[in-house]
């Protein structure tokens, strides 16, 4: 929590430490003054621990959900405008995100992957996960792509020189292809449809 | 080590007692909501953990969404059960939830947990969560409230 404060104080920010509103402790909240007109905004971080005394709840690398809910609503509770939930490590936090999302997914009122987010302690990359469907250019089967394209080189090179590529009849390839399916699949599975 | 094994039989004996105490709370909710003939579902779970017992309703209209009404028992006050009710609820998609609490003292203490609004939250709270006792919600059924009675006496439309 030393480095987060710090952060805070670094940026000019007003720091409280462990302070309870009602609903519950707050480790550090960030007030951030955006303009003089406008009301300050409020980040609170809250430390995610095993407080049920064993290593049960961290056991592989994940909090429980139950955990993790009650953290956030804590943060809304007491007024922040985010919440940040500190895990031990960036493994722990990116897991403590995927199931801000997951339960965000439902479709409740309460978009709980707008306000709260987990963190790591020594956070350097960013946090925010980038869904699959960004980070995979539209369209592009990247992994297919290198398959055959690596199919493509074998084929190249394991060809004697001034050997041309012979095309297969097509009606020849299908009836060899069949046959491969059929006597490579169990007998009680249905055959492939071309 | 034997601390340990001495402690570990009377935490579970704790936990067993914690589930009594919820199934007796739980048992008047569910019979209330078959009696008024709602759907009732018991756990209900969306992902977020369980709402102990839901009522589930048509309000009226088919092409309406369905209402749940999600009650959830408490058997301590405490500030983190109290946030985890709540998570619960709004997460599993429950349009009102009800804390059901075993005495009228806690009934306070919770309600005056939730409608304390320290720091200006977002979440209006007080419309959301309604605290009682099983006698309370068993005794006040069929007791028409006073803007109820009103509107049934001069006809007017609330």
């Amino acid at each position: 929590m030393n480095r987060i404060v710090e952060a805070g104080k670094d940026k000019g920010f007003e720091i409280v430490q462990g302070i309870d509103y009602g609903a519950g402790p707050i480790d550090v909240v960030w007030s951030i003054n955006v303009h003089q007109a406008l009301p300050d905004i409020r980040c609170g971080f809250i430390a995610l621990r095993s407080e049920e005394g064993g290593s049960h709840d961290t056991e592989d690398n994940q909090l429980s959900l139950r955990k993790i809910e009650e953290a956030a609503i804590r943060g809304i509770r007491s007024g922040m405008d985010k919440t940040y939930l500190i895990a031990e490590n960036e493994e722990m936090a990116r897991s403590v995100s995927g199931k801000i999302e997951w339960l965000a997914s439902h479709g409740s009122l309460l978009r709980l992957d707008a306000v709260s987010l987990g963190l790591s302690q020594d956070q350097t990359e960013p946090a925010v996960i980038t869904p699959s469907q960004k980070r995979v250019p539209q369209g592009e089967k990247l992994r297919k792509k290198a398959m055959r394209e690596r199919e493509a080189k074998l084929e190249r090179h394991n060809r004697p020189k001034r050997v041309r590529r012979r095309r297969e009849n097509p009606l020849r390839k299908t009836l060899r292809e069949s046959r491969i399916d059929r006597n490579s699949r169990p007998k009680d599975q249905k055959p492939k449809r071309f | 080590m034997s601390e340990q094994d001495s402690a570990y039989p009377e935490s579970e004996e704790r936990a067993q007692e914690k589930l009594q105490l919820i199934d007796t709370l739980k048992a008047p909710v569910i019979q209330m909501g078959r009696d008024l003939g709602y759907e009732v579902v018991e756990n209900h779970d969306l992902g977020a953990g369980p709402v102990h017992v839901a009522w589930v309703f048509k309000p009226g209209s088919e092409s309406l969404p369905d209402m749940r009404l999600g009650f959830i028992c408490l058997t301590e006050f405490s500030g983190s059960s109290i946030n985890e009710g709540i998570a619960r609820a709004m997460l599993n998609l429950v349009d009102k939830l009800v804390f059901v609490v075993p005495t009228e003292k806690m009934t306070g203490q919770v309600k005056d947990a939730i409608e304390s609004m320290p720091d200006k939250s977002i979440l209006q709270l007080r419309k959301y969560v309604t605290v009682l006792t099983p006698s309370t919600l068993v005794s006040k059924t069929g007791v028409q409230g006073s803007r109820e009675r009103r509107s049934a006496q001069t006809g007017e439309a609330v």
